[in-house]
């Protein structure tokens, strides 16, 4: 069965009026497809709602395009084009490696032999392979040595070979760094060929793949180098790669582990030993340059490997010694990269149709609508920003790109069998999770592993994400998540006549406080898990100077990510790096050593263990998350306070507040947030209302919230499994107010969006959209107050 | 652990009329869990099922973690119109199989069908030592979420 004929990304997420915007269209099938650009409503179907909704836009892209199909050549490598010094009579190669599926089952999405280090195509050439049996090969023209010994997944060895063109000797190492009690031993494998070294023109040498084909199809173009077609990728870590010359020996070999080491002679060859120097043709040190897309070549040439589809760097090497956990500190320790089978930067599309967005176009959700006559479809979506200094309206909503990106492509009902038990029923898959099980190349997401079980802590937007579609529901919510679920809030801007700019986590990473100053309240979306550093600063800045936020959702400013430096040439934030360290909600756990991100250097994990608590940005943060159903809000006595009782206004203090919605049936679900001042939340803070005691047993305390496994944990017994609405002012004339859920503006659409969830956000929106700073609060309370004051044996104490 | 109940005795009986009650009565929730919504289609009060029937609450428990090979699964085929049931390969790059011919109109249902077959399926020792497997050695029970 075939699922979607037609996918297509964008060059950009976020572009500004007067700026072109480039699409990439795969069609496969239809012979043309018709493109038109719509401004996005509503995306969520559910019959209950207002359904989908989009406005056609009069633009000269619209029209029919001939189906062209592309594809995506995924699989992380690194490769120097031919160059005549790999064309050598005699050779030794060798490298640490770290497989991770030495063998794969037969129907594996890439089942067979893996290039190490080759320059190999058809029969032609040398490499070091492991085979389809999982054992080392070593290539030399059409002949093969093996050791016949599977590679032991995740365990280090060292593997060497060397052919001397002279004699035709060969000889195969295989040495395994991790040896236990039944292993059998491994002897060197030794043969003579009789054959001479021939080339292929044109082969590049290939690191963690070889040269699969030459291919003049129009599509090959996109892959690298262009036309020429890498098989064979590996998974695993490599390490210091080298080539050399000569068939050396077991003893040379072993001096060349050391590598080009330049400063061991006053006369500065590129040793390790003056006689060794003389055989170098590449000696290849991953732990120079790992915030680069470049492979350094400490060898004579300068042979630098380009490295494609952004493999993992910043890993820990067969030397870590795990006394130093941060790259920086001991680059030397960190030469491994881990290459994955299904790593991808940039589908590099050719180019489908362009858009000039005219002057005037207003700030909203857009996206490309590809349709073809036999029922296909797909949505490309975009967003129009205004440049900074030329926002067009009081409001601003702050799209959350970044999560759109950490969850871009999920597999997690296809994969991950335990993902029933997080979502507490059977999950439910749609065309989109149907098309991207049998294409893994369109690559995962950041709660995936990679197709070797390893954690994917890096995502492209360069590539079709077909999670940041309208008409999709998740299988976490069985309902709209993130992209499609923010447009529920958009819907209800649109249906109460708000005028309001959109702007996107880049946006705000890369222009800081000059993209927020202007807007007297900003929005954040559903969502907003993933955060940059500079974003997570202009956003208290922001409210430290007066702005007013609203926070419309929930687990926002929980992970640290940063945008990886290699890309900025491409645009703004292409690829978004994020490591699952020691707490959090990780849906897979970075290794030990491996914290620290390849990009930037920085700590990743949770901004909370760096010292950057969820409850300071809005005064809420995430305690629970359960995905079965949700449930509604009632007021507490301090949603009567003076200072937050206009937000109230319309609303009988016992109505029970969002008892319906899109998401879950609730205002209160999926995942929840709540006050804590010893978490960060300002301790002026009022809790306004709360979902507490009416969640399931499927909802439970996050685990960095406790330290000891105990029962007691889920919605039908933990008092910290609970939604908290919350209130703070900030300084200036600015304040939060923090909605607290994910399923919280599902509720805004209901009725067509006359409900009491609306005439609250309507209220708080209506205030703190208002010119200079808000009224200031009563003077009584303003007063000293500790953040344990709310502690019960304290409060006792002080009366 | 308790033994999964076979399908012919009557805790299984009572087990899979409950389960059909709380399917039945989340029709029209975006979303759904084994409890009863006291007014169909409305959350604002749930009881019974998980909450009350520890029996069933434990054999779904067992259910859900599963390994994914041979995982059943819902398939929405058309959005908002058309449901079937489906299994993981377990293979990645290996995309989900239809099991059965059955297209449903609603969300729900296959839940419920699913339930059934799980039942029939499960051995009625499985997670004790008669089922042990090498797999055991290295997580392919699958309550990691990856």
């Amino acid at each position: 069965m075939s699922w979607m004929s037609i996918t297509g990304y964008a060059d950009k997420f976020s572009v500004h009026p007067e700026d072109k915007i480039k699409f990439y269209v795969n069609c496969d099938g239809p012979a043309e497809y018709q493109a038109e650009i719509v401004k996005l409503i509503h995306a969520d179907t559910n019959p209950r709602g207002p359904g989908f909704i989009e406005e056609k836009i009069a633009a000269e892209v619209n029209g029919t395009y001939p189906g062209v199909k592309q594809e995506i050549y995924s699989g992380s490598y690194g490769f120097v084009t031919d160059k005549p010094q790999f064309r050598v009579g005699s050779v030794t190669l060798q490298a640490w490696i770290w497989p991770t599926t030495p063998r794969t089952h037969p129907k594996y999405w890439k089942h067979g032999a893996q290039g190490i280090v080759t320059k190999w195509h058809d029969g032609k050439g040398y490499g070091l392979f492991i085979g389809e049996d999982g054992a080392v090969e070593f290539r030399v023209n059409g002949e093969v040595l093996t050791t016949g010994a599977p590679l032991r997944d995740h365990a280090w060895h060292f593997i060497a070979a060397s052919f001397d063109g002279e004699t035709g000797e060969a000889v195969l190492y295989h040495e395994p760094q991790i040896i236990y009690a039944l292993d059998p031993e491994i002897p060197p494998v030794r043969k003579t060929l009789a054959t001479k070294l021939e080339y292929t023109p044109g082969t590049p040498t290939v690191i963690a793949g070889y040269t699969g084909s030459f291919s003049d199809a129009p599509q090959a173009k996109a892959s690298v180098p262009a036309g020429i077609l890498i098989k064979g990728h590996y998974n695993g870590k490599i390490d210091s790669p080298r080539i050399s010359s000569k068939a050396l020996t077991r003893l040379e070999i072993e001096t060349m582990k050391m590598g080009a080491q330049p400063g061991l002679t006053e006369r500065r060859g590129s040793g390790p030993t003056g006689k060794l120097s003389e055989s170098i043709v590449a000696a290849w040190d991953f732990s120079d340059g790992i915030s680069t897309i470049v492979g350094k070549d400490k060898g004579p040439y300068l042979f630098d490997a380009t490295i494609v589809n952004c493999p993992t760097r910043a890993m820990t090497g067969y030397n870590w010694e795990g006394q130093i956990f941060d790259w920086k500190i001991a680059p030397k320790q960190y030469g491994a990269i881990h290459f994955h089978d299904d790593d991808i930067d940039d589908a590099r599309w050719a180019t489908s149709f362009e858009w000039t967005v005219p002057k005037g176009t207003s700030s909203k959700f857009y996206a490309a609508k590809l349709t073809a006559k036999d029922g296909s479809e797909d949505y490309i979506p975009f967003w129009v920003v205004p440049r900074v200094g030329e926002e067009t309206a009081k409001i601003a909503f702050m799209v959350p790109t970044i999560s759109y990106m950490a969850y871009a492509n999920e597999h997690l009902a296809n994969n991950a069998g335990g993902a029933e038990l997080l979502v507490y029923r059977v999950p439910i898959m749609q065309q989109q999770n149907m098309f991207l099980s049998e294409h893994r190349e369109y690559g995962g997401s950041i709660y995936d592993t990679h197709t070797d079980g390893s954690g994917l802590c890096l995502s492209s937007r360069l590539r079709p994400i077909l999670s940041i579609r309208p008409k999709y529901d998740h299988f976490l919510a069985q309902a709209p998540w993130q992209f499609p679920a923010d447009l529920h809030m958009i819907y209800w801007l649109e249906k109460k006549g708000y005028n309001y700019d959109v702007i996107t986590d880049e946006d705000v990473s890369y222009d800081g406080l000059a993209r927020l100053e202007n807007y007297n309240v900003v929005i954040s979306g559903s969502h907003p898990e993933h955060n940059s550093g500079p974003q997570l600063d202009a956003l208290h800045n922001y409210q430290q100077r007066g702005g007013r936020f609203m926070y419309m959702g929930a687990d926002g400013w929980y992970w640290v990510h940063s945008y990886h430096p290699a890309y900025e040439e491409r645009g703004r934030g292409v690829v978004t790096e994020m490591r699952r360290c020691e707490s959090g909600i990780r849906t897979w756990r970075a290794d030990p050593g491996e914290y620290y991100h390849q990009g930037t250097g920085e700590l990743g994990g949770m901004w909370r263990y760096r010292g950057r608590y969820l409850h300071t940005i809005a005064g809420t943060g995430m305690s629970s998350e359960g995905f079965d159903i949700s449930t509604y809000y009632s007021r507490t006595p301090e949603s009567n306070d003076a200072r937050v009782a206009w937000a109230f206004e319309g609303l009988e203090y016992d109505e029970k507040l969002g008892n319906f919605g899109l998401v879950g049936g609730g205002a209160a679900g999926t995942e929840l947030d709540i006050v804590d001042t010893m978490l960060g939340s300002p301790p002026h803070t009022l809790v306004v209302a709360t979902s507490a005691g009416r969640h399931t047993e499927g909802y439970l305390l996050v685990m960095e919230d406790f330290g000891f496994n105990q029962q007691g944990l889920d919605g039908t017994q933990h008092p910290r499994v609970r939604s908290d609405i919350a209130y703070h002012e900030t300084p200036n004339g600015g304040a939060s107010f923090a909605f607290s859920s994910i399923a919280f503006c599902g509720a805004l659409p209901w009725n067509n969006g006359d409900n009491n969830i609306s005439t609250l956000v309507g209220n708080v929106l209506n205030r703190f959209m208002q010119d200079g700073p808000l009224p200031a609060p009563p003077s009584a309370a303003v007063i000293h107050r500790g953040r344990a004051d709310y502690d019960q044996p304290l409060n006792k104490a002080r009366k | 652990m308790i033994p999964i109940p076979r399908s012919d005795t009557d805790d299984a009986k009572r087990m899979i009329e409950e389960h059909k009650e709380c399917t039945e009565s989340m029709k029209g929730v975006a979303g759904s869990t084994i409890l009863k919504c006291a007014t169909p289609g409305d959350t604002t009060v749930v009881s019974g099922g998980i909450h009350e029937d520890f029996q069933l609450n434990r054999v779904l428990l067992r259910m859900r973690a599963l390994p994914a090979k041979g995982k059943l699964v819902v398939i929405c085929t058309k959005v908002e119109k058309e449901w079937r049931i489906a299994r993981l390969s377990g293979i990645r790059g290996v995309p989900p199989e239809f099991v059965t011919d059955k297209v449903y109109d609603n969300e729900q249902d296959p839940q419920h069908d699913i339930f059934v077959m799980r039942l029939d399926e499960m051995a009625e020792t499985d997670g004790f030592p008669e089922h042990f497997r090498e797999g055991w050695k290295r997580r392919d029970d699958a309550w990691t979420v990856t």
